[in-house]
């Protein structure tokens, strides 16, 4: 199976294969597969029925997007990518969808179901549609208990068949699936503090999963479908609702949850101190304030029931049961000699108390021996594990670098609740951002961080109220949509990729992210404005600009304050989460027209700035082009300080004072260094590399007069050059698609660049008119290439990147990373196995003093052989 | 071992009028007095306990001659010390007991007592009785107490299970080691070696204060004994979640669980539209006491299975010789 368009496949597994043919001429691209015997309607839907909650999990294809551009043909053809790379890949790009309903609004979630005819396979699949809805066989993986007692329903308002999976069974997939691949998927809670656990996913097992539901399973993992429950307790979530609901008059878990943080269970609880009048039992290690006897003072005292306040009693409770949970999971891990024991279910909903509490009694009892962790999507496990059931899709094989968590905006939001089903409209979206605003909300309440399609959010019911009540938390753990592209793969020439951190900023100092914070808020206005006019400042491009405005504010003040809301945080998530929340709002490429004017002024003077370089001698020209590459890299609209140098002046007049400046030695210099590599000393000759990788930053100067002729100089010693852009726009950024025009154009006054982009057939039109001519010209040139960098932020993360760029690396020897974004903030410290030149120019003073310990305008070339 | 009434001493010397008679544990919910009484003939009884009398009191009376008579063992709640305090007073148990007027200035006698109210208490038992007491160390206490009956006292340890008492042969030289749980308000669980030599290896809190506490709120019992009563007629599937709740009333065979099997104590009370007031107290309390019950024996298991200890002596006033709370915690080693 091949090629995109078999709308069946992927996802949609136990496709009858028997009798397949491909339809049409077999030379074609993406031919069709006829499937004649395939005939089950097979769902890309899973759920969880549960006593509460429904959880569904959902898998929609990605709209075909790619357009079939001649430079995206002409690149698989040069670096031997066929589709035939996916052949054994049956998952077809697409997103996983995660929504939780009420189990009491059932209706919603059907209504939900239906009006996506996710039942059906989902809207994308229009092509079987239509014959399919007569289709009766349609069945729906699911699990929990609801599974069975709604069944009946199901098939009579969606005529689909509810297929009930084990639960348990659910369970360890989902955990499985999600441990491995999802990067941030643990986390590590201990007063208060959330960090993430990378886990390698080749050394998960065995742990000890620790499901609390109303009751407890503790279940032994030693594998994929392998497992035990080994132990379990009746005291779980439905002992803390069941006799939380008597003692106090709640009326919901969530409820009764919320009353415990402002509890003193102190009150109740006949604590050490209290036996030992105040004192520690310290010869066993019992401080005063441990708990000896849970509901211990309710004996002696005369108070009764109703003279215990109602939040005394439900921490009591909530401490009494996790704590409990805690000690019981720990004697099992011990039993097992399992370090590691993962808690999920519903009792745990994010809230911070619980976990802390079960975390203090595992690492009390273990002496800190094992670690008690929590899972982002634990309320997923079952869902997961059931759509997992489904089996035949390939997600088995999927690993982390295929997986793109996103957090898009809009679900209808007040109160503290997202009523969904959420906003999948634009429209409804950006009206929806206006009453947030009317309404007076503060712009820095929580916001929804639910993508279209999805909640995404900790559910519906989640108690979303903030800081003195519920702790953040427990709304903040948001799951997001997970993009599934398995073109992505990891940039092979990491020197080591498990050690591999894109960050260079750690923004879990709180310092950091409120400079960062303060950074980004400041540059939105002018981004802003950017964005409108890029959409011709109409007034609906008005209205979204400021939809998308309030919407990213909110992100920024969520983040300030749960900087781990989506897990872990990193500069680069930051920078493309305003990439990100700019698509939300449909302004597909802010930059657009300042990035055309720039780069027609830029070529404008190329011609004489060639000239130039070739006048000089060799040593000086490097010098020069490599001065050229920092001095064009200040043009950068993510800069503010670059912002207000363009009043100041033209393109050229900056270039030319910016190039004026570059008086070396630089901050971090290491050009003689490259020189040598380059050049040789004592007449010695090296050899030139092989092929060169250079990752490209801003659209202008800084490609046109910056790193092209860089990439010149290195086809001319013989050096195959793949430029490396953007796949999405961020910033001015030059992204895959912009570059052939531009390298067309460059091409036009310059012999190197032309026959070396003939070579790597960027200039497919000029080539099929020289065939034409029978004269193909002179073809001996190294090619000049543009591959895709698979990601739309001005960061980039090399865990993550397309697979043509990592085609592309395969016989690269050097690679160029140029730009704040790519060189700095990302990957300063990366190690790779070639040789790696870092060229940026510092356009900020706080990161010149935190990096480099310069000032802005500082530059830095660094050169590091292979590792 | 509260249904151990009286253990009598075979006379050997006189008293010395210094040796206080009464000795005390104050936990946070009972004292429990020991005292002695000096034997009269009329107290004769067994003869077997006369080999080990040695052993009696803490060891520090080890090389002092031991008085011939009887022991008494008494309690009171916690938050009644004062009545308490009035019993010792009344008995002048303080002052060496009953029959011995003649004792020194008070400000000179010690009493022994354990327990964090020995503590708490110290200033009260000054003011009110002039006595100072001397605190030993709860689990040193302990463990003293049960190495000394399980070797003393014929038949001091039995099995409970559905509903029958079997005594157990202990051989006092295959004692060690045990696991020896006690159940007060919270849970100790002591890993014993042998005498003097143990280590407090886990514990929990939910205990004895618990199904009182919770009991006291849930339902409108006046005292501990009350409550436990009431358990007897009760019927836990009211309130508890089964497995077979779940499972439309078949067993998860998959892994063992079978329909009965509690999944969620007190799961019921959340789905039904009853309040606290439409349960019966019976109920409640045969529910908390499973819930407490199973979850002392499952964790005691647990230490048991870490340290590879076959015995686990269960004791502590929770238990008060109850049957049902027996049976609990016994189901739950079993079944675990």
């Amino acid at each position: 199976m091949a090629g995109n368009s078999i709308h069946r496949s992927g996802s949609r597994p136990q496709l009858d294969l028997s009798k397949a043919e491909i339809q049409g001429n077999s030379e074609e691209r993406d031919p069709t597969i006829l499937l004649p015997n395939q005939t089950d309607d097979i769902s890309h839907l899973a759920l969880d029925i549960g006593g509460s909650l429904i959880k569904l999990v959902y898998f929609s294809r990605h709209e075909d997007q790619s357009v079939d551009d001649k430079r995206k043909k002409t690149v698989k053809e040069r670096l031997g990518i066929s589709n035939g790379n996916r052949r054994n890949f049956p998952v077809l790009g697409g997103r996983l969808h995660f929504v939780k309903f009420e189990t009491s609004k059932l209706n919603e979630c059907l209504d939900f179901i239906s009006s996506k005819q996710l039942h059906r396979g989902g809207i994308d699949s229009h092509h079987w549609n239509s014959e399919a809805s007569a289709n009766e066989n349609a069945v729906i993986k699911a699990t929990g208990g609801g599974a069975y007692k709604f069944a009946d329903l199901f098939k009579e308002r969606l005529g689909v068949s509810i297929d009930k999976e084990d639960e348990m069974d659910c369970l360890v997939a989902g955990a499985n699936f999600l441990l491995k691949a999802i990067r941030h998927e643990a986390f590590t809670h201990m007063e208060g503090h959330k960090e993430f656990v990378q886990i390698d996913h080749n050394d998960l097992f065995p742990y000890l999963l620790v499901n609390i539901g109303s009751g407890v399973s503790i279940i032994k993992v030693d594998g994929d479908g392998k497992f035990q429950r080994v132990s379990g307790t009746n005291v779980g979530g439905g002992t803390y609702w069941g006799l939380g609901r008597l003692l106090t008059k709640c009326n919901s878990f969530d409820e009764l949850l919320e009353l415990s943080q402002r509890g003193d269970n102190r009150t109740i609880d006949m604590l050490v101190g209290d036996i030992y009048g105040g004192m520690d039992y310290s010869k066993i290690g019992l401080s005063a304030s441990t708990i000896a006897s849970s509901f211990g003072k309710a004996i002696s005292d005369k108070k009764e029931l109703q003279d215990y306040r109602p939040e005394d009693i439900s921490l009591s409770l909530l401490r009494m049961i996790s704590y409990n949970i805690g000690q019981i999971s720990y004697l099992n891990a011990l039993r097992f000699g399992l370090k590691r024991i993962f808690f999920g279910g519903f009792f745990i909903r994010g809230h911070a108390y619980t976990m802390d509490t079960i975390s203090f009694a595992v690492h009390f009892w273990s002496k800190g021996e094992a670690q008690a962790m929590f899972l982002r999507h634990e309320g997923f496990l079952g869902a997961v594990g059931a759509f997992m059931s489904y089996q035949k899709h390939g997600l088995d094989d999927l690993m982390v670098h295929h997986l793109v968590e996103r957090f898009p905006m809009g679900a209808p939001y007040t109160g503290g609740k997202i009523h969904g089903p959420p906003l999948g409209d634009l429209n409804e979206k950006i009206s929806w951002m206006e009453k947030f605003v009317l309404k007076g909300t503060e712009i820095t309440a929580p916001v929804p961080m639910a993508p279209p399609g999805t909640t995404g959010l900790g559910g519906f019911e989640v108690p979303s109220s903030r800081g003195a009540t519920l702790r953040s938390d427990a709304s903040a753990l948001n799951v997001g949509v997970l993009h599934l592209v398995p073109t992505l793969e990891v940039f092979p020439l990491l020197a080591d990729p498990k050690m591999y951190e894109p960050n260079t900023i750690d923004l879990s100092d709180h310092k950091e992210l409120e400079y960062w914070f303060t950074v980004l808020s400041g540059h939105l206005p002018d981004l802003v404005d950017k964005a409108v006019a890029s959409e011709g400042g109409t007034d609906d491009a008005k209205r979204r600009g400021d939809a998308f405005a309030r919407a990213f504010s909110a992100h920024l003040a969520r983040l300030m304050e749960e900087p781990a809301a989506y897990g872990k945080l990193g500069l680069a998530n930051l920078l493309e989460l305003r990439e990100e929340c700019l698509r939300e709002f449909q302004f597909l490429d802010a930059y657009r027209s300042i990035k055309q004017r720039e780069n027609e002024a830029s070529l404008a003077v190329l011609p004489d700035l060639l000239l130039e370089l070739d006048h000089m001698d060799e040593e000086t020209r490097l010098l020069t082009l490599i001065e050229g590459v920092l001095a064009a890299n200040i043009f950068d609209w993510g800069s503010r300080a670059c912002v207000d140098l363009y009043h100041k002046g033209t393109i050229i007049e900056i270039y030319r004072m910016s190039r004026n400046k570059m008086q070396r030695p630089w901050r971090v210099d290491d050009f003689d260094l490259f020189k040598e590599r380059m050049l040789g000393s004592e007449g010695k000759k090296p050899r030139p590399h092989k092929r060169a990788l250079l990752f490209v930053d801003n659209s202008g100067a800084d490609i046109v007069l910056g790193m092209l002729p860089l990439a010149r100089e290195l086809l001319r010693r013989g050096t195959e050059v793949v430029l490396v852009a953007n796949s999405l726009p961020a910033l001015n950024d030059v992204t895959a698609m912009e570059l052939p025009d531009i390298v067309a154009e460059a091409a036009k006054h310059c012999d190197v660049l032309r026959r070396a982009a003939e070579a790597g057939g960027l200039l497919v039109d000029a080539m099929n008119n020289n065939s034409l001519d029978g004269s193909r010209g002179n073809s001996s040139s190294v090619p000049l290439m543009v591959v895709e960098n698979g990601c739309g932020s001005p960061c980039i993360d090399l865990r993550q990147v397309s697979s043509e760029l990592a085609a592309a690396a395969k016989h690269a020897d050097l690679v160029i990373l140029e730009g704040m974004g790519r060189a700095l903030h990302t990957n300063f410290n990366a190690r790779f196995k070639c040789e790696a030149l870092k060229l940026a120019m510092v356009k900020n003073q706080r990161l010149a003093e935190k990096l480099i310990k310069g000032k802005i305008y500082d530059c830095v070339c660094r050169y590091e052989p292979a590792t | 071992m509260d249904h151990l009434a009286h253990v009598s001493n075979q006379p050997n010397t006189q008293p010395q009028s210094q040796i206080s008679h009464l000795a005390l544990d104050i936990g946070g919910s009972l004292i429990k007095l020991v005292y002695f009484c000096r034997y009269d003939d009329s107290c004769r009884d067994d003869d077997e306990l006369r080999s080990q009398n040695e052993s009696l009191g803490s060891k520090s009376d080890n090389s002092r001659p031991v008085l011939g008579g009887k022991l008494h063992f008494a309690k009171f709640e916690t938050s009644k010390i004062n009545d308490c305090l009035e019993f010792i007073h009344s008995m002048k148990l303080h002052l060496g007991g009953f029959h011995d007027c003649t004792a020194p200035s008070s400000d000179k006698i010690f009493i022994k007592a354990t327990g964090g109210g020995a503590y708490k208490f110290a200033d009260l038992f000054k003011e009110k009785l002039s006595v100072s007491l001397d605190k030993e160390d709860e689990m040193e206490c302990l463990v003293t107490g049960a190495n000394f009956l399980l070797k003393a006292v014929h038949q001091e340890a039995f099995t409970y299970l559905d509903g029958q008492k079997e005594f157990a042969q202990i051989d006092p030289n295959d004692l060690y080691p045990y696991l020896l749980v006690n159940i007060g308000s919270g849970v100790s669980m002591i890993k014993v070696d042998g005498d003097g030599k143990f280590e407090r290896v886990s514990g929990t809190s939910l205990g004895g204060g618990t199904f009182w506490g919770l009991g006291r709120l849930l339902t409108k019992c006046k005292n501990f004994d009350e409550l436990l009563e009431l358990s007897h007629q009760g019927n836990n599937r009211v309130i508890d979640m089964l497995v077979g709740d779940i499972y439309g009333g078949t067993d998860y065979a998959k892994i063992g669980l079978s329909a009965t099997t509690i999944a969620s104590s007190f799961g019921k009370a959340i789905s039904d539209n009853k309040e606290l007031v439409d349960y019966k107290p019976e109920d409640i309390s045969r529910s908390l006491l499973r819930m407490i019950s199973n979850n002392i024996g499952q964790i005691s298991y647990l230490n048991a299975l870490r340290f590879g200890l076959k015995r686990i002596f269960f004791a502590g006033f929770f238990i008060r010789g109850h049957a049902y709370t027996m049976d609990t915690i016994s189901v739950a080693v079993n079944f675990w």
